[in-house]
């Protein structure tokens, strides 16, 4: 019997507690729980016996904590003899009928980029338990106790990519309802659906009752069974031990009423007992049986929200993309990841729901690329990301690496292209983007449009995509060549939503490709999509004229609760001049308030970047360029750097300033257009492997750029092969490293000796909290810098400048 | 114990200042405000927690130190051990230990990576608003512990942590277990020791059946420090 032909049709029981039980029976302190199956097989078969008996259907060899990282050398031997023994234990109790679950617990460590295990390791690590598992017998994989989403994810792709066993999951709550890395429940069941979970449930953390809000939310949300296992109540400190007090009757009249909410299956975790379970099972077998039910929204979330599609339009944030943008294309090309997330930072300031990513470029290793942007921009947003992209194996490198459920632009009704994409979204999850166009080109009529939306959900149909993960583009394209194709694209968008309950997205500002003041038209078609339809709308958010028309639909549509959005984004704001001017930029308000007309050496001098922006527009109008930097901007940073140096001026105040300049120049730079500023040098920065610290590192790189260096930033932890084929590749005479621990300064040493062995013409000045002068000197670096300062002065000492 | 938002809520701005280098100086106007709104930011991100046991205290003549479980414990067994000269100091004379950890959650991280891209003079504040926070919550769950000790009977060293004097970062590693601090509260491990959440503490504080305790903020902040044997390095 599969256990597929029961999940979800009747009720289904787990067994409970493991390890609290093994620790009764007097497992030590730091001793593995998993040595028992070689060590006391008797006493985990006794346990799998105690749970049989109770009526468990399901039930969990004892290796929740087996990998590679805890037993580098019996791994297999105990994975296998754990299936082993929950098969004897089956034979044993007459249970034929109940389902071995692979047991399958958190690594302990936490994944890149917050910590340090890269997910594909991750992957392997449980791809490997699960090979041993599934190979020696076990009937499902029960992923459990997972505190991290994106683990969870890594354990599910290990699991499907290594046996066609029904995989179950579990994650674990805290009493706010969200996991330790702040997923909630409507983000992990959207994650775990795309992944293709056959059930999905909770796991210890707390007892039945604190489980409540949790378990009704997923069943709210879940399509898929729900699986329920409380802990014997919250673990209360007794004298100093802890406890876990529920017992097995209070426990079952709980898990009656979690029952009662709509889940499928059930059983306990720590602190439960055979009693606890059998008690569960008398009770909540009686209780009439409810099947899941499709929920059909349309979510993406990322690993801690999760952004509806369908109750009102959401923004998708287009500036990630070089299509027209010189400065972004050389960002890419010289791989300055910052760049590209101060844009994504920039949109979500300005009110992005989910933002697009698109970085394509012909000359660069695009995967690559993808891989790194979608990787760095989730460790500093919590929004949504939209993999955009025409190369299928960025696409896949960007759905499979990415943490949550995505969305994927894009589809469209080419088979070719329906074969490339669709089975990435089945196998990954995430909301699709179905282009209405096929190999016929892009249909002039919108019923030519829909034919092709029709033929693109029931492709995705094909591939077990549901339909509400699919969003069709109605394609804006411009009216200035052809009169009539606003008309159509509208229409499009009307019956999607009519015809099929579907959703639709646009890249709205195409509709106005080669006419004048083009956010005149593009801001009013918004608003005419947003009234026939129009789900997502790809904008630049930093538009105010757009952002206006935004804010203004949903007041009027009764979609902004007393209004409060359009009052907290205009209340105290007056329409800006009519001129011929475009909106000003989307800069929150107030942000240069109180900073006054102020010289530019003076705003500088005090950190004020909004304001040395304004003196740097206005002396631009009648001075030289050039002029400015070297009698205003630099003269102020040397001021500034100079009282650093005699203790008068503070971290903070040098940075602000470093800012303030770095703005100006920004200024002046855009004026020159072209010509651009001489480069002094060249310089690599790093913190060695091992160190994760880049705060001081960063703050080195802000000087250094200030004073006209170009830097490469190879980032923190970073290989000492790296920085020495990067030296020899660029031909780079100065590298700046960092290190934060004296554990780090041995990578460090190494780093010096590779390049004095490779490339010794090049100097190495380093810095960091432990570093000193000594330390510098027993491992051969040319100069320690004592702080930012210092690293410039050594710069331009280096560089004759 | 107080409710760990108010706690850090109330961190003192001198303290985030003596983080940035002010040692006492005023900072100006404009920083003072930055200091405001990276403070505000920051506590609105964190999610404190904390995680303590108390647990058994060996020292061995040859000046090996073992932390073990209690009697009572459900799991037997020794904690950590270290020859540590350090912790020998400030243990000296005790008769046990608290464990502690405290983290202010994955929140003020991601504040200060955002910080890192667009400003970073606001990173170095944010920063050290950090780590003023996270010392202001460490010392609300030490007197929580202090309480709890002097309940037993208990006085209080001040609290010592890996990397104080010569004890070493790999008992990081018997905190996360002892403490279950992944489960419990979220902090991980790096495999360069490093914990994450960054703005995490861990420390081990002394019983003793001394009649008073030492002073909470540590040796710097002791009118007795002059002389004290216990005296943390």
């Amino acid at each position: 019997m599969n256990l597929l032909d029961k999940l979800g049709k009747e009720w289904l029981f787990c067994d409970g507690g493991m390890g609290t039980i093994l620790q009764a029976k007097g497992l030590a302190g730091g001793e593995l729980p998993e040595t028992w199956n070689l060590k006391r097989p008797q006493d985990i078969l006794d346990l799998h016996c105690a749970y049989l008996e109770a009526g468990a259907d399901i039930f969990n060899t004892n290796t929740f904590g087996a990998n590679a990282l805890k037993y580098p050398h019996d791994l297999e031997e105990i994975v296998r003899s754990a299936v082993r023994l929950a098969k004897e234990a089956r034979v044993r109790t007459g249970r034929e009928d109940a389902f071995i679950a692979l047991d399958i617990g958190p690594t302990g460590k936490l994944l890149e980029p917050m910590g340090d295990l890269p997910f594909e390791r991750a992957v392997e690590l449980f791809g490997e338990v699960v090979r041993y598992g599934a190979s020696e017998g076990a009937d499902l994989i029960l992923i459990e106790t997972m505190s991290d989403g994106y683990e969870a994810k890594a354990a599910v792709l290990a699991a499907k990519e290594n046996c066609s066993l029904p995989v179950l999951v579990t994650t674990i709550f805290d009493s706010r309802g969200k996991l330790l890395t702040g997923g909630t429940v409507d983000s992990t069941v959207a994650m775990l659906e795309g992944l293709k979970a056959d059930a999905l449930g909770v796991n210890c953390g707390l007892g039945p009752e604190q489980m409540l809000p949790i378990v009704k939310r997923l069943t709210e949300t879940a399509s898929v069974p729900v699986i329920v296992n409380p802990n014997a109540g919250l673990p209360r400190s007794e004298n100093g031990r802890t406890v876990y007090d529920v017992g097995p009757e209070e426990f079952s009249d709980w898990m009656v009423k979690l029952a009662a909410l709509g889940i499928q299956v059930a059983g306990g975790c720590c602190g439960t007992t055979p009693e606890h379970i059998r008690r569960t099972i008398e009770k909540v077998s009686k209780l009439p049986f409810k099947r899941p039910v499709p929920k059909k929204r349309t979510i993406v979330t990322s690993f801690s929200r999760a952004v509806e599609i369908g109750l009102k339009p959401v923004i998708i944030g287009e500036r990630i993309n070089p299509t027209g943008k010189k400065k972004f294309k050389e960002a890419l090309r010289r791989k300055d990841i910052e760049y590209i997330l101060s844009e994504g930072l920039r949109q979500e300031d300005a009110g992005a729901h989910i933002l697009d990513v698109n970085v394509g470029l012909p000359e660069i290793d695009e995967p690559e690329m993808m891989e790194s942007v979608v990787t760095k921009l989730q460790s500093v947003t919590d929004l949504p990301l939209q993999i955009d992209t025409s190369d299928p194996a960025a696409m896949e490198r960007g759905m499979r690496l990415y943490n949550g459920k995505p969305m994927v632009n894009s589809v469209n009704g080419k088979r070719e292209s329906i074969e490339a994409v669709m089975p990435l979204v089945a196998k990954y999850g995430g909301v699709l983007v179905g282009l209405a166009l096929d190999e016929e080109g892009i249909p002039g009529t919108a019923e030519g449009r829909i034919r092709v939306a029709e033929k693109i959900y029931a492709a995705a149909e094909e591939y077990g995509i549901p339909r509400e993960d699919i969003v069709i583009d109605g394609l804006a394209m411009t009216i200035s060549s052809d009169t009539g194709s606003a008309a159509t694209t509208l229409e499009t968008l009307r019956r999607i939503r009519d015809d099929f309950g579907g959703h639709t997205i646009l890249g709205v500002s195409n509709i106005s490709f080669g006419l004048p003041r083009r956010e005149i038209i593009n801001s009013h078609f918004l608003t005419m999509a947003m009234t026939q339809g129009l789900s997502c709308a790809i904008i630049n958010p930093g538009n105010e004229a757009m952002m206006q028309s935004y804010r203004a639909f949903l007041a009027l549509q009764d979609m902004d609760e007393n209004c409060m959005g359009y009052i907290e984004a205009y209340a105290g704001t007056s329409a800006p001049a009519p001129s011929g001017q475009s909106a000003p930029s989307a800069a929150p308000a107030g942000k240069t308030a109180g900073e006054g007309a102020m010289g530019l050496s003076e705003s500088i001098e005090r950190g004020m970047t909004g304001s040395a922006e304004a003196a740097t527009r206005g002396a631009l109008k009648d001075r030289d360029p050039m002029d400015i930097i070297n009698e205003d901007l630099i003269p102020a940073l040397d001021r500034v750097g100079q009282g650093f140096e005699k203790g008068t001026v503070f971290l903070p105040q040098l940075l602000m300033s470093a800012e303030a300049a770095k703005a100006a120049f920004e200024v002046i730079k855009e004026s020159m257009a072209g010509t651009a500023r001489e480069v002094k040098g060249r310089i690599i920065l790093a913190t060695v492997r091992g160190d994760i610290h880049d705060i001081g590192k960063n703050i080195v790189k802000v000087m250094l750029e200030n004073y006209g260096y170009d830097i490469i930033d190879l980032g923190k932890d970073v290989a000492p092969e790296t920085i020495v084929e990067t030296a020899i590749r660029e031909d780079i005479r100065l590298v700046g490293l960092s290190a934060l621990m004296t554990t780090t300064v041995v990578s460090m040493e190494e780093t010096i000796k590779l390049l004095r062995e490779k490339k010794p013409d090049t100097l190495v000045v380093v810095g960091g909290a432990v570093m000193t002068q000594e330390y510098a000197d027993a491992i051969g670096a040319d100069c320690y810098a004592k702080d930012a300062m210092a690293s410039v002065r050594y710069a331009d000492s280096v560089f004759g400048a | 114990m107080r409710n760990a938002i108010e706690v850090i809520r109330e961190t003192d701005r001198k303290e985030v200042r003596r983080y940035l280098g002010y040692y006492g100086k005023k900072a100006d106007a404009a920083i003072e405000e930055q200091i405001g709104f990276c403070l505000e930011e920051m506590c609105t991100a964190a999610e404190p927690g904390a995680v303590f046991r108390r647990c058994g205290l060996i020292l061995h003549d040859d000046g090996r130190i073992r932390i073990t479980a209690l009697p009572e414990d459900r799991v037997q067994g020794t904690l950590m051990e270290t020859a540590s000269k350090s912790l020998a100091r400030n243990l000296q004379g005790c008769c046990g230990a608290y464990l502690m950890a405290v983290t202010l959650g994955q929140g003020p991280d991601l504040v200060v990576r955002r910080a890192a891209v667009l400003s970073p003079g606001k990173m170095v504040i944010c920063q050290a608003a950090g780590a003023a926070m996270a010392e202001a919550w460490c010392d609300e769950v030490n007197r929580e512990i202090r309480e709890e000790a002097s309940r037993l009977g208990f006085a209080c060293r001040p609290r010592f942590s890996p990397g104080y004097g010569d004890l070493p970062l790999t008992l990081q590693k018997d905190f996360e277990t002892a403490l279950e601090m992944k489960k419990e509260i979220g902090i991980s491990l790096t495999d360069s020791l490093l914990m994450v959440p960054t703005k995490s503490v861990t420390a081990i504080i002394g019983l003793t059946r001394e009649d008073t305790d030492c002073d909470i903020q540590g040796c710097n902040s002791c009118s007795s420090a002059e002389g004290c044997s216990y005296r943390r390095t």
